[in-house]
């Protein structure tokens, strides 16, 4: 069942089949164009409409009811095709010359796009082709190529061609140059995987299109390869190629591919297509093309309607029906070459979709990335991270498994998309897949063992001895190792700053400077140090242990006293968060400086659960040591630290410290003799403190548990004896002895209690 | 070499001279003049005659009249003129040496007198 129109052909209304008109009116154009030079077209295309008009009529006198396609067929095969037509003389030249007695006719058909026979005599600039001066026009037309391809190339070789340009430009002349140009670079929109710029090249050089593909990717996949090579083995060197294809060559080819896609336009008309394959454009061609575009569109269109009745589904049942009839109008609607309403929306469908999954798709590449290049980073640290085969193993795997899978699986589809190998079975996909859900179960048990090896922190303590020095003034600084270790601070291309924890590292060493000095106030008259050192792991005596095998020897030189820059950590005792803690303390009136080496330490704390385990957290105990800044004189007063520059140097002299502290705009002053006057306030390890305390405690009570018995006890033997011989000498006696022997008791009961408060 | 290119040469020349020979009888019509090109075993499209015809026309070879006709538009019927009387003419000698010579060329049996051997020192 097909349409009928009516239609006004050479002043008759002619009722003819919608179908049948459409391929009337692709006729009497592509007459149109075939006449386009000619003198008299307008009166030839009228003679050839009448007499279609007339076999119109003949038609419809004979009783049909109106012209079908059948009928307009047999008419165009009667009348013929413009390619069948014998044309007699060249369109350009005036016809009347050309019957005036000269016998030379140049029998070219039509022009326009026709194969080079214009004289290539000399070099111009072109006049009509211009962008900047029209030289690479020119002498593309004169070559026979495409311009675009000649001015791509000056673009590249821009520092070089440029004085080239300018003197073609002075030189040659300008004319205005009939186009020589059969094959055109156009960007191939048919055949495109990012831009059409290969498909396009490959199109203009005749290659099948996965060459350009190839050359423009594999330098820059071999880079990339290559670069992640040279980054996990970081002391050998991969040179899978020569750095001038990965380096140089691969960007260059970016870059010309980025050019190429900004400058080379799409080829979107027929006969842009036809010049892009190189094929001759005529009327015949052209029509070809236009059908060809035409089949295409309908088979698209149709799949849209097919995918948005799919995705209707989804949706609802009533978006499903309306989808449904714009569906099944959207291909004859199609077929008109209008724009229907059923594409467009199958079109906003397909592009919400693509815009949400592409999003997606990016942000996990990015994390992807992000985690490879962070293990890629932390691998030197390996060996002192990771303890004991099982570890190691889960390390591997992770790394193997849960990031190199989804890296190899892009590299395999993306070059299976530049080669246009559609594999049918999806067994990769899913070996893929089945590896990386392992790798994920192996990323999550590497972190629970890795937890587990800093869930302790312990503790050990030394003291040091240090001898009052003379001037009373006592001054810490750093020495510089003896041994050089790897200082090296190229990184991953990351200059080691200070703000690392870690300031060298070689295969089998790693230095660490969490160092921290804190100042507190000596309970007598001479400086104490205290050495605490600290560090993790997964038991008490794992860690305790691994505390003991840091080394950190301080030493005093009169009065200086020099700690190391860090200490060494080996592979072999791993890194658990160690650390070094330094107490010094400053008896009252003695003066103290710090250099501004000790700068230099850091200090991080890994804290992996706070809740359980014997947790020290040593910031608690600021409060009871004093903040210092660097190259600072100290001196140590019953309040507490205080700056040499604060007091009063006269005072000093004497004896007396006497300071005036500026608060907030108050003024207050403090005064006040240097003496010791036996604080008890001293700075203490306070976990020990607490324990001494709580063993004095209970030892003070089984003690007074024991007098407490013991003295009922006598008090018993006391009432029993007065009871039963009621003397009283004796039970004077008896009570000043055990009053004197509860005496004795007594007052070193006295003394321990005296202690404990 | 295409064959097809040569024989559509070789028709290119001579058809104008047949159309005007078929004018020259009488006034005619396109279509009529398409049936007699038939008849001859010269077939034509139409759409080849009517440019044809239009040159010619513009040339001053032709020209026509309209005539109404009752089953369809009007047609044109072309007749020679003068100037295309004796054009034809022109042409219509140059035909007759043509075909006498292609004739005479094609025609011949023996092959050429040999001539290699009679001048031995150059």
């Amino acid at each position: 069942m097909k349409k009928i129109i009516n239609i006004n052909f050479q002043g008759r209304v002619i009722p003819i089949e919608e179908s049948a008109y459409d391929t009337l009116k692709q006729y009497v154009d592509s007459l149109r164009r075939y006449f386009a030079n000619e003198e008299g077209r307008d009166e030839i295309i009228n003679d050839i409409e009448s007499r279609i008009a007339e076999l119109f009529s003949e038609r419809l006198k004979r009783g049909s009811a109106c012209i079908t396609d059948d009928d307009i067929n047999a008419v165009i095969s009667s009348m013929g095709r413009p390619q069948d037509f014998e044309e007699q003389v060249g369109a350009t030249s005036e016809p009347s010359n050309a019957y005036q007695g000269s016998n030379q006719q140049t029998q070219t058909p039509p022009p326009n796009y026709s194969s080079a026979s214009v004289g290539r005599g000399r070099l111009y600039r072109n006049a009509d082709d211009k962008i900047i001066g029209g030289v690479c026009s020119g002498l593309a037309n004169y070559l026979g190529i495409d311009p675009v391809i000649l001015r791509v190339i000056f673009v590249i070789l821009f520092g070089a061609l440029f004085w080239v340009y300018i003197l073609l430009w002075i030189i040659v002349p300008s004319q205005s140059l009939q186009t020589n140009i059969t094959k055109r670079l156009y960007r191939n929109a048919d055949d495109r995987v990012i831009a059409g710029v290969c498909g396009g090249l490959s199109s203009y050089f005749n290659i099948d299109s996965w060459i350009p593909r190839l050359v423009f990717a594999l330098p820059l996949i071999i880079g990339l390869v290559s670069g992640t090579m040279n980054a996990i083995w970081w002391n050998w060197d991969f040179g899978f190629a020569p750095r001038v294809i990965t380096g140089s060559l691969g960007s260059t080819l970016f870059i010309t591919y980025i050019i190429l896609w900004i400058a080379v336009p799409f080829a979107s008309t027929a006969s842009e297509k036809l010049e892009m394959r190189g094929e001759k454009v005529d009327l015949n061609s052209i029509r070809d093309t236009v059908k060809e575009d035409l089949e295409n569109f309908k088979t698209k269109t149709e799949r849209w309607g097919q995918e948005v009745k799919q995705t209707a589904q989804e949706f609802g049942h009533t978006a499903g029906t309306h989808a449904r009839q714009f569906a099944s109008e959207a291909a004859p609607l199609a077929r008109r070459a209008g724009s229907g309403i059923g594409h467009v929306i199958g079109l906003l469908f397909k592009v919400f979709f693509m815009f949400i999954a592409g999003i997606i798709a990016i942000a996990l590449l990015g994390v992807l990335i992000a985690l490879l290049f962070g293990g890629m980073a932390a691998f030197p640290l390996k060996n002192f991270i990771l303890e004991g085969p099982g570890q190691n193993l889960l390390a591997w795997a992770t790394l193997i498994l849960f990031l190199g899978v989804p890296l190899v699986g892009l590299i395999t589809w993306l070059v299976r998309r530049i080669m246009g190998v559609r594999s049918k079975n999806h067994y990769l996909g899913y070996t893929f897949g089945g590896l990386w859900v392992v790798g994920i179960f192996c990323f999550v048990f590497l972190i629970g063992s890795f937890a587990r090896n800093f869930k302790v922190r312990m503790p050990s303590e030394d003291k040091i001895a240090v001898s009052t020095p003379a001037n009373g003034k006592l001054y810490v600084d750093v020495t510089r190792a003896n041994l050089e270790y790897y200082h090296d601070g190229d990184w991953f291309g990351f200059r080691f700053n200070d703000e690392m924890p870690v300031y060298g590292a070689n295969m089998d060493t790693l230095m660490l400077n969490t160092v921290r000095i804190k100042l507190a106030k000596s309970k007598d008259s001479s400086y104490h140090v205290t050495r605490v050192r600290l560090s993790q792991g997964n038991t008490r005596e794992i860690a305790i242990t691994s505390a003991q095998k840091i080394h950190f020897n301080i030493e005093q030189q009169d009065s200086v006293l020099y700690l190391p820059e860090g200490f060494p950590v080996s592979s072999a005792d791993k890194f658990r968060g160690q650390q070094v803690l330094i107490i010094v303390e400053v008896p009252i009136g003695k003066r103290i400086q710090m250099s501004d080496a000790l700068n230099r330490y850091s200090w991080f704390t890994i804290n992996v659960n706070n809740r359980r385990g014997w947790n020290i957290n040593f910031d608690d105990y600021s409060d009871e040591s004093y903040g210092w800044d660097a190259n600072t004189e100290y001196i140590m007063t019953p309040e507490g630290n205080k700056r040499v520059s604060d007091l009063d140097p006269v005072e000093l002299k004497n004896g007396r410290f006497k300071i005036i502290i500026d608060q907030d705009g108050e003024k207050t002053h403090i005064e006040g003799d240097f003496e010791n006057k036996g604080d008890k306030n001293h700075y203490r390890y306070k976990q020990l403190e607490d324990s001494i305390k709580e063993k004095a405690k209970d030892k003070l009570r089984e003690e007074l548990r024991v007098q407490d018995s013991i003295k009922r006890e006598k008090k018993l033997k006391e009432i029993i004896k007065t009871s039963t011989t009621g003397n009283q000498e004796n039970e004077e006696d008896e009570t000043t002895s055990s009053s004197s022997s509860a005496g004795h008791i007594i007052s070193p009961m006295m003394m321990l209690s005296g202690i404990i408060n | 070499m295409n064959i097809e290119n040569t024989q559509s040469q070789m028709r290119k020349g001579i058809l104008e001279f047949c159309i005007l020979s078929i004018i020259r009888r009488g006034e005619s019509y396109p279509s009529d003049i398409v049936e007699e090109m038939k008849g001859a075993n010269l077939n034509i499209f139409e759409g080849t005659l009517y440019p044809l015809l239009t040159r010619l026309k513009n040339a001053d070879m032709l020209t026509y009249r309209w005539v109404e006709s009752n089953s369809g538009p009007p047609r044109k019927y072309f007749s020679l003129t003068e100037k295309g009387q004796t054009f034809y003419n022109e042409l219509e000698a140059t035909w007759k040496e043509l075909a006498n010579a292609v004739n005479a060329l094609a025609k011949k049996t023996e092959s050429m007198p040999d001539t290699t051997n009679q001048n031995p020192s150059f």
